[in-house]
């Protein structure tokens, strides 16, 4: 093995032990539990914590102040955080330092430290990666925006996408509950009380959101990994018929069938992080990023609701664990395109190789 | 030590991989006999022999063996290579249990006499091996074959029947499953025979499959004696050394070439059937495509396993599954869109790339053969996920 790929082994590993901190290994549900419905629908220090590790601006080179680090690292720790089911805007903060990071501006120190949090509302309809950029539509579907501090609004203008930011406080935004406890806003921009941050980020944004996709099909994995080595777990222990129920051959296979979705999972999100950190452009980051989000949406879901399945009645209790992760899942499941709309991508995009 | 010396004396593990692959595609272009690409049937020794004795020849037989023995001694990661540039080709398997078999069997548990006298007529052709694993009544519970080797002086005497022993009437010799020991727990009494076929009281019985192919083969043993001194390795001892022979095949049952295959003659047919454009098709092609990419990222996961020099784990259990599921569902596909052509026999107008109803036969054992899906199930239930009983 290369000096590089043990290298990469070891940043992996260690963002792995540093996601311990917010992210219990154990599984403890209470934190998490006890954030639900509560505004803003997170904890903001344990935000700025995250921006303290670095996570924040994991992606954004180290000249702009950022870790500097890939793709591998972020859907490891994606990966962790969803398996905590980690209620934090991670994904979203991000997105939004890339953009801040790419055209060097002031409003960066506050997102990277996480003690601003700062929206970038660029979705103009539903099931969608394009970006219309018009002046006055409704922004759509911004997560925990009932904690934003500020929104980046991408806006045409002349032949760039433009940047504006607009201070929350006075903003025209309405929200709505999440199903899994959090929230979800829609904000009527207001030029006249924004400021230009750039003229063009366009390319930017492209490279942003791929990246948003991308980890969050790391956090899809750490949902499937977590509920079924809870559903696992409870097969091995439940009884009927005076069995465990984990000894009955139909159960077994689905679960082997389970353990292969999730194989396949890892599998598309690892390839596609290591093609993005490999350098993929256009053609090529976009098919990877599809090819991996088209599966943890597809399988995720699968995994997930089997979970509830092989649990019983107890699975459809909102006290029994299992059941936060189908309700995150259906969160994420569609955030920066679905899987319908990534198989299309995928096909509009990637050379076939018929002989 | 040996009748035939690799023609190729240069260290090809010193190779840059891709001047390596570029070496090993180029020379398969030039040698390979162009009527045998993607044979639609396993091919009989008379069919591959001239594909065997080329890569005899310039000592490429046996990538895996070490030099010593014969091989060219290829590190992981070049086998690898060379792997994927012969399935790339579509060269047919050939006669190989001896290659991928007897010979790595031999290398590690053989005696010096055994090493001599058998690997150098693997490396000529002199020797033709086929597998006796399987029997009626042991097929998915192998370790409960019956077929017996009872010592008398130096000699075994041999009765029983073995099937579904793949290319037996091709074959002079047969490595063979025995029990030992009828006394002992069922995996404790097991041994390893070399037998040559050509022993009295073995019948070789080809059995024709649904190809209408006779792949196949029972072979019946009567008391058949056999030298004490072909047993490899400890008496009793031999199912270990099975199953370690066995963990080859889950990797190469996992390789995606038989789906990729099979998909690239899944458009050209519904190009001709005119459903290409139809958005429904468009739809099931593209979860199949997906499936596809993502079986090869996630065996290229355990290929840089074995790369690292790591031994795989049950887990790789995972790969056959979705292989075999896969290419069956490809095939299933193309019958569903084939119109009345699902009923031919042979391939739709003559043209072999529009071969449905070929392809969707051989991908029925694909579930069966080397541990059926349902053992693979239990394998990963019970040594994956931990689960019970």
């Amino acid at each position: 093995m290369s000096a590089a790929t043990d290298d990469r082994t070891e940043s992996i590993r260690m963002i792995r032990d540093s996601a311990g901190a917010v992210a219990p290994r154990g599984g403890d549900t209470k934190r998490v539990r006890a954030l639900r419905f509560a505004s803003p629908g997170f904890d903001r220090g344990m935000l700025a914590q995250m921006g303290e590790l670095g996570w924040i601006g994991l992606a954004v080179p180290e000249e702009a102040g950022g870790a500097g680090l890939g793709m591998s690292e972020a859907v490891a720790l994606a990966e962790e955080l969803g398996a905590g089911l980690v209620p934090e805007p991670l994904v979203p903060m991000m997105l939004s330092a890339r953009l801040l990071a790419a055209v060097g501006h002031p409003a960066l120190e506050g997102v990277l430290s996480g003690k601003r949090v700062v929206l970038t509302a660029w979705q103009e309809r539903a099931d969608t990666l394009a970006v219309p950029g018009t002046p006055d539509g409704a922004r759509l579907f911004l997560p925990m925006a009932a904690g934003a501090d500020a929104f980046l609004l991408p806006i045409h203008q002349g032949a760039g996408l433009g940047l504006h930011l607009q201070e929350a406080k006075g903003a025209d935004l309405t929200l709505e509950k999440a199903m899994d406890g959090g929230n979800i806003g829609t904000l009527r921009p207001d030029l006249g009380r924004a400021s230009l941050v750039a003229e063009d980020v366009g390319d930017m944004l492209a490279i942003a959101l791929d990246e948003a996709a991308l980890v969050t099909s790391g956090l899809m994995l750490g949902l499937m990994e977590r509920a079924f080595a809870m559903t696992v777990d409870y097969l091995k222990t439940r009884q009927q018929f005076g069995r465990i129920i984990g000894t009955f051959q139909s159960l077994q296979h689905r679960a082997a069938d389970l353990k292969i979705h999730i194989a396949l999972t890892r599998a598309a999100v690892e390839a596609g992080a290591a093609a993005l950190d490999d350098g993929a452009t256009g053609a090529a980051r976009h098919a990877a990023v599809s090819k991996a989000k088209h599966r943890a949406a597809e399988s995720g879901m699968l995994v997930l609701r089997q979970c509830i399945q092989l649990h019983g009645g107890i699975g459809y209790t909102d006290e029994y664990d299992v059941g936060l992760f189908l309700r995150r899942g259906m969160v994420i499941m569609n955030q920066f395109g679905s899987a319908a709309l990534h198989r299309r991508r995928f096909m509009a995009l990637a050379p076939e190789d018929v002989e | 030590m040996f009748a035939i010396e690799p023609r190729e004396t240069d260290d090809l593990n010193l190779m840059e991989d891709e001047a390596f692959r570029a070496h090993v595609r180029q020379w398969i272009e030039a040698n390979y006999p162009p009527e045998l690409r993607n044979p639609p049937k396993r091919l009989h020794w008379e069919e591959n022999k001239p594909w065997y004795f080329k890569l005899a020849e310039k000592g490429w037989l046996c990538p895996g063996w070490p030099r010593r023995f014969g091989g060219l001694g290829l590190s992981p990661a070049k086998q690898i290579i060379f792997t994927e540039e012969v399935e790339r080709h579509g060269c047919a398997r050939t006669n190989d249990h001896g290659i991928v078999m007897v010979g790595p069997l031999l290398i590690n548990h053989g005696t010096e006499e055994q090493q001599q006298e058998f690997l150098p007529k693997i490396l000529s052709g002199e020797h033709i091996w086929c597998q006796g694993y399987s029997e009626p009544n042991a097929g998915s519970d192998l370790a409960a074959l019956r077929t017996e080797a009872v010592l008398d002086g130096d000699t075994y005497v041999v009765n029983g029947q073995k099937i579904w022993t793949t290319l037996a009437m091709d074959a002079n010799w047969c490595f063979l499953l025995v029990r030992t020991d009828k006394a002992a727990k069922k995996q404790e009494g097991i041994s390893f025979l070399l037998v040559d076929m050509t022993t009295p009281g073995i019948t070789v019985k080809p059995i024709i499959n649904l190809e209408y192919h006779d792949e196949f083969c029972e072979v019946f043993f009567d008391n058949v004696r056999v030298p004490a001194k072909n047993l490899v390795g400890t008496p009793n001892r031999g199912w270990d050394m099975a199953k370690a022979l066995l963990s080859f095949e889950r990797i190469y049952l996992g390789s995606p070439r038989l789906s990729a295959y099979a998909f690239t003659r899944l458009r050209q047919l519904a190009e001709r059937m005119g459903v290409w454009e139809e958005a429904a098709f468009q739809e099931t092609y593209a979860r199949l495509r997906l499936d596809l990419e993502d079986l090869k990222s996630l065996y290229g996961a355990f290929v840089d396993k074995l790369r690292r020099g790591e031994t795989l784990g049950p887990d790789v259990s995972m790969l056959k599954v979705f292989q075999t599921e896969l290419f069956q569902r490809i095939t299933d596909t193309m019958l569903e869109i084939a119109g009345e052509n699902a009923g031919l026999l042979e391939p739709m107008e003559g043209n072999r790339n529009l071969n449905p109803t070929g392809l969707y036969i051989q991908a029925r054992p694909a579930t069966i053969y080397g541990g059926s899906n349902e053992i693979q199930r239990n394998i990963l239930s019970k040594n994956v996920l931990g689960l019970p009983g």
